[in-house]
């Protein structure tokens, strides 16, 4: 009894009419850009203080990071609560460019840094993170297919679930390189390189060929996996800067193993949440109980449609 | 859920981390088996900002025998006993470098080096014993006799502080005592992160101090026949082969090091140069050194690596003649400054009085060229830049001391 009125109570917040925008995927994904622009901007000061901002161009990514989420909340703000879409849609093509040659830009500054010197893998182990700028090509990339794909499509789906997958395999390569900078001194570093592959892995599938619902079902395990290891990552890395010497706990961070780093992988899960949910529609319905996933997309999707109507 | 989904899914995961493994697995083992994950990043992480902040540090790292044989940055830059910690960028290093820490993998060297004139004895010649604990003063004296218990040099207190910084120690700072308790730095000679035995053998790095009027063994070697064939062979030398197997057909010409401490041939390598100098030259009046046979065989076998015996003793004698009529020069001149000082005739504290650097150029100048010049076939340095300016500085010498005892009424 007392299940079922929490139930019903979660339904009636669900479906509420005023909880409209929470079923809008292309708003998660604009959130879900904001959000990790904002979040870059700390996380590229601290890896830039690593060489205290020894060349200039080192500021583009920092201040862009600042500016860039006020703007998109603003134009956020303007799209779906004024319904005004022109600066949405312009300002956000504007923002997504620059993000994309940021990125790109980074990742010829960084592999400057060293693996131009020498072109070893030695170098490329040592390189500045020379993936980590492909975090703001990827954003820049998200923000034009919210605005150049039709939303709620299939396609629209799986260019989410290609860019989160992107994120993954970037997560790989730098986790690898990164704890390769270690020689692996901990077994534990290699979790979030297996965790990451297998993420890759699993999010590749619905791009490449058709898939069933339980198949969604076991990516978003999958996923959850991932969450519990960024989560985990952010604890061993927090532990070994606080463990290792250091004048000040500024210090440690900016030198030590980068305590956000672990974050992006419950991050990633957000965006790959976003597809697989926005692709569900368009997979076929299993039947009745054999997809949590679907069961839970159908309840949330069905209340909502019958309150939008009643 | 259809098994092809899963299985891509499972295969390209597995592939990815497989190749991750193999991609891990390929990298050397002298990088990741490392004490510590400090151990293991030091190099690259160093790397990353100094080949912006100081390239030619890292360049020439990277060119080491050290870099070969994967000793990293944190090897020699953690700090050894005794020495000041500093963090610096999430590691721990040692603020200044000394041959502490050196010794940590090369501590028969260090220990050679030690008992050489290159350590405690050569700040002494500066400082005297200050600076220098009881057990430093003891542990050389006990292998370089008199060279420690002497007072500091008497030109520092005319010259002033600022020329003894940045004259005098700055080649004689190779034996100077550290904090942390050793003696010196390897670095002298070896540079800092080149590390190199190379380097160690030109005659240019000895020359960084054995050069100018009071020890101008560069200049002598420069003009001998080892100095006028290695100018013309330089190219053809091996000058960074191995010392435990170094032999003349790597270094057919000599250097300073050849002779005087490498292992050529399979003799023994020494970091004490004094095992195989039977002689003071540099001293007012030479006199034999304790170990004089001993050095003098030692010598005399390296010589006999590219020289027949009867040349080698040829040139001993004629060397030990000059000597030996060097000393008689410098004794005669120091008969008439020690008569003024009886007479009365000159007084005041040293390097007061013109004679006082007559005198002085005569033996630590003209009298060293000469002995220096006779030992190593420096023809015209016996000659034109010592006897004679030894000839030449007796006789102004000599007008001197007439002069201050007329002047002080002695007849």
């Amino acid at each position: 009894m007392g299940t079922n009125n929490v139930l019903a109570a979660v339904r009636r917040v669900v479906a509420d009419p005023r909880m409209s925008w929470a079923h809008d995927p292309q708003l998660w994904v604009e959130l879900f850009v904001t959000m990790n622009l904002a979040i870059l901007a700390a996380d590229i000061y601290i890896a830039h203080s690593v060489n205290h901002f020894q060349k200039w161009p080192e500021y583009i990514p920092l201040y862009f990071s600042i500016c860039a989420p006020v703007l998109l909340a603003i134009v956020i703000a303007l799209r779906w609560i004024w319904n005004l879409l022109a600066p949405w849609r312009d300002i956000g093509y504007l923002l997504g460019w620059l993000s994309i040659f940021i990125g790109l830009g980074g990742v010829l500054y960084h592999l400057e840094s060293r693996f131009f010197l020498d072109r070893t893998l030695k170098s490329l182990t040592y390189a500045a993170p020379f993936a980590a700028p492909l975090a703001y090509t990827g954003l820049g990339f998200l923000l034009l297919v919210n605005r150049m794909v039709e939303v709620r499509t299939s396609e629209w789906a799986r260019w989410v679930i290609l860019l989160a997958l992107g994120g993954f395999f970037g997560n790989f390569v730098l986790s690898l390189s990164d704890h390769a900078a270690n020689g692996f001194f901990a077994h534990t570093e290699w979790i979030p390189v297996i965790s990451s592959a297998l993420a890759t892995g699993f999010l590749l599938v619905p791009l490449v060929m058709p898939v069933t619902r339980r198949y969604l079902d076991l990516c978003m395990v999958v996923m959850l996996a991932q969450g519990a290891v960024g989560v985990l990552g952010f604890w061993f890395h927090m532990q070994a800067n606080l463990i290792e010497p250091g004048a000040s706990l500024w210090d440690k961070l900016v030198n030590g193993a980068p305590p956000m780093a672990p974050l992006l992988f419950p991050n990633l899960v957000g965006l790959a949440f976003v597809g697989v949910w926005a692709v569900l529609p368009h997979v076929p319905e299993p039947e009745s109980g054999q997809s949590w996933l679907g069961v839970a997309y159908a309840w949330a999707e069905t209340e909502r449609q019958w309150f939008a109507a009643g | 859920m259809s098994f092809r989904s899963v299985f891509i899914a499972v295969v390209s995961a597995f592939a990815l981390i497989l190749a991750a493994f193999l991609v891990n697995r390929a990298r050397p083992r002298v990088e990741t088996d490392q004490p510590t994950a400090d151990f293991v990043r030091a190099s690259g992480k160093c790397a990353e900002c100094h080949a912006r902040l100081q390239y030619s540090v890292v360049h020439e790292y990277e060119m080491s025998n050290h870099a070969k044989k994967a000793v990293n940055c944190l090897d020699c830059h953690q700090p050894a006993a005794g020495q000041e910690k500093m963090d610096h960028h999430g590691f721990v290093i040692s603020k200044h470098l000394t041959a502490g820490n050196c010794r940590g993998c090369h501590e028969p060297i260090y220990q050679e080096y030690l008992r050489s004139r290159h350590a405690v004895p050569s700040w002494a010649a500066v400082h005297g014993t200050q600076g220098l604990t009881p057990e430093q003063v003891d542990f050389a004296e006990t292998y370089q006799p008199g060279s420690v218990k002497r007072p500091p040099n008497p030109l520092t207190v005319p010259e002033g502080h600022p020329a003894v910084t940045s004259g005098c120690e700055q080649c004689h700072a190779v034996g100077k005592p550290n904090s942390d308790g050793t003696v010196g730095t390897c670095t002298e000679c070896h540079s800092r992160h080149t590390s190199s035995v190379e380097l160690a053998r030109l005659p240019t790095t000895c020359a960084q101090c054995h050069m100018g009027p009071d020890h101008s063994q560069i200049e002598i070697y420069n003009e001998s026949k080892h100095g006028i064939m290695f100018a013309a062979q330089r190219s053809l030398l091996k000058l960074d082969a191995d010392p435990r197997t170094l032999t003349t057909r790597d270094m057919f010409v000599p250097t300073c090091a050849t002779c005087h401490m490498s292992g050529i041939n399979g003799l023994k390598v020494t970091h004490n140069p004094s095992d195989r100098l039977s002689w003071y030259l540099a001293a007012e009046v030479s006199t034999k050194r304790p170990n004089y046979l001993q050095a003098q065989i030692n010598m005399k076998q390296v010589c006999t690596q590219c020289h027949t015996q009867a040349a080698i003793d040829r040139v001993y004698a004629q060397a030990e003649q000059v000597l030996a009529g060097t000393n008689e020069k410098v004794l005669a001149a120091k008969a008439i400054m020690d008569g003024l000082h009886k007479d009365g005739a000159l007084s005041g504290p040293p390097f007061s009085h013109p004679i006082d650097f007559t005198y002085f150029n005569l033996w630590h100048y003209d009298g060293r060229t000469s002995k220096h010049g006779a030992f190593m076939g420096g023809a015209d340095f016996v000659q034109w830049h010592g006897n004679y300016e030894m000839l030449l500085k007796h006789t102004e010498l000599q007008h001197q001391a007439d002069e201050l005892r007329r002047e002080h009424g002695h007849k």
